[in-house]
């Protein structure tokens, strides 16, 4: 019996396992070239990996594009899935982020530009139960990054959303890219203590 | 975990591969030393998660036509199969990347011209493939002559550490055939034995595994396919 006014943490974590663990047996499936398989998981993905590529790309149509390669290099990958090595979920999100990053070199978009307003604002999700566990981590990297200088915080963001590189921040920053990179390395480990 | 045999290097080197800031070669080594260093991969799958949440926003319905083109767009029903022992092999192979794919343009632009002239005499085909990796910046080009039977493989980038790197064709039937050890920073030109040459055409698939010296005993791969590339006719 389960009262949807409070749902209890164990329930939470049990229902997002049970969803961990379908999506990966979707996945290895994929994985074998089962295109029934590749449907489900389309479907049950496609409106969060969209929301990858909206983070990265703020024109709806390159998002488009974006999140349709993603998806052909899911199903040309899906077999070096690990489900023992990786959540299918996060798996799934960053061989989306990397193909996005890499049609943005590609595109020479990508850089130290700040984020554009819409990629920056998250609106609230539909509350799924596993959604629950996700805002908790995102409120603690949310909160570690903030625990960083600005500048080195605003890099990280611009290397994962953007695909800025060193060249580029010791060029802005007029430092040689031995410093910035022992500065950035720095605030990793420190991002990392924070995330332990 | 037993990441806390990593030192401070290691885990920010786990963080600077998932955030795309090391250079080609060092992403190549990071990669490799994954493939061997279970803590060292458990370290860069822990940063996957860690910053998994910036990649979080609004989710949003994608219009219904991209599943059409997606559809369209992955390989034909007899591009993917359950033979178990071609899958085997094809563990860790993956699909021809986007830099492959610009390399194999840029053979294509370097053979040259056709003579304007003379009448056209009849040639053999030239082939081409180029071999690439989704998860390193292994790649390599090779084209092949069926006059002569004469492969040659260029590598751009090729790392396979104290292994070498041996290069296989694998025809329609999904059965691996050695074409022998290969230089990893300069071209080689491989002949092609007679009873293979027939096997070498539009759509075969050229692998590389790494081997130890003297190539992979009995003729068995030991070793992940680290770049592969199908062949294509021009």
């Amino acid at each position: 019996m389960t009262n949807p006014g409070s749902t209890s943490l164990d329930f939470v974590q049990r229902r997002a396992a049970e969803e961990r663990a379908q999506l990966a047996d979707i996945l290895t499936s994929t994985g074998r070239g089962n295109r029934a398989a590749f449907e489900t998981l389309y479907q049950r993905t496609s409106t969060k990996l969209f929301g990858v590529c909206l983070r990265i790309f703020a024109d709806r149509t390159e998002a488009e594009d974006a999140l349709q390669d993603a998806y052909i290099t899911i199903w040309n990958k899906a077999a070096t899935f690990d489900p023992g090595r990786a959540s299918p979920i996060t798996w799934l999100a960053t061989v989306t982020r990397n193909r996005a990053i890499d049609r943005l070199r590609q595109k020479g978009k990508a850089g130290l530009a700040p984020l554009d307003e819409a990629n920056e604002v998250a609106d609230p999700a539909p509350l799924a139960e596993a959604r629950l566990l996700a805002d908790a981590e995102d409120r603690a990297l949310n909160g570690c990054i903030q625990t960083l200088e600005s500048r080195d915080a605003d890099f990280i963001r611009a290397a994962f959303l953007r695909g800025a590189t060193y060249a580029e921040l010791a060029t802005r920053d007029a430092v040689p890219l031995g410093t910035v990179k022992s500065r950035i390395r720095r605030a990793l480990i420190k991002l990392r203590e924070c995330l332990e | 975990m037993a990441t806390h045999m990593l030192s401070e290097d290691d885990i920010a080197l786990a963080a600077e591969l998932v955030l795309g800031l090391l250079d080609p070669a060092e992403t190549a080594s990071a990669r490799a030393r994954m493939a061997i260093d279970p803590a060292f991969s458990g370290e860069v799958a822990a940063w996957e998660q860690r910053l998994m949440p910036m990649l979080e926003g609004a989710e949003a319905a994608p219009p219904e036509k991209i599943w059409h083109q997606i559809q369209s767009g992955i390989t034909p029903a007899t591009g993917q199969d359950n033979q178990q022992g071609r899958l085997r092999f094809w563990q860790g192979l993956s699909a021809l990347s986007t830099v492959a794919a610009l390399l194999l343009g840029v053979v294509a632009l370097r053979q040259p011209d056709p003579p304007a002239a003379p009448a056209p005499v009849v040639q053999a085909p030239l082939m081409v493939a180029a071999l690439g990796s989704d998860t390193s910046n292994m790649s390599m080009t090779a084209s092949y002559d069926a006059q002569s039977g004469r492969l040659t493989l260029t590598p751009v980038s090729m790392d396979t550490g104290d292994l070498y790197p041996e290069l296989w064709l694998i025809p329609a039937d999904g059965k691996a055939r050695s074409l022998g050890i290969v230089t990893r920073d300069r071209p080689s030109r491989i002949p092609v034995s007679a009873n293979l040459r027939g096997l070498m055409g539009k759509g075969a698939t050229l692998a590389i595994t790494p081997e130890p010296e003297g190539g992979a005993p009995g003729g068995k791969a030991t070793g992940p396919v680290i770049a592969s590339g199908t062949i294509t006719t021009i």
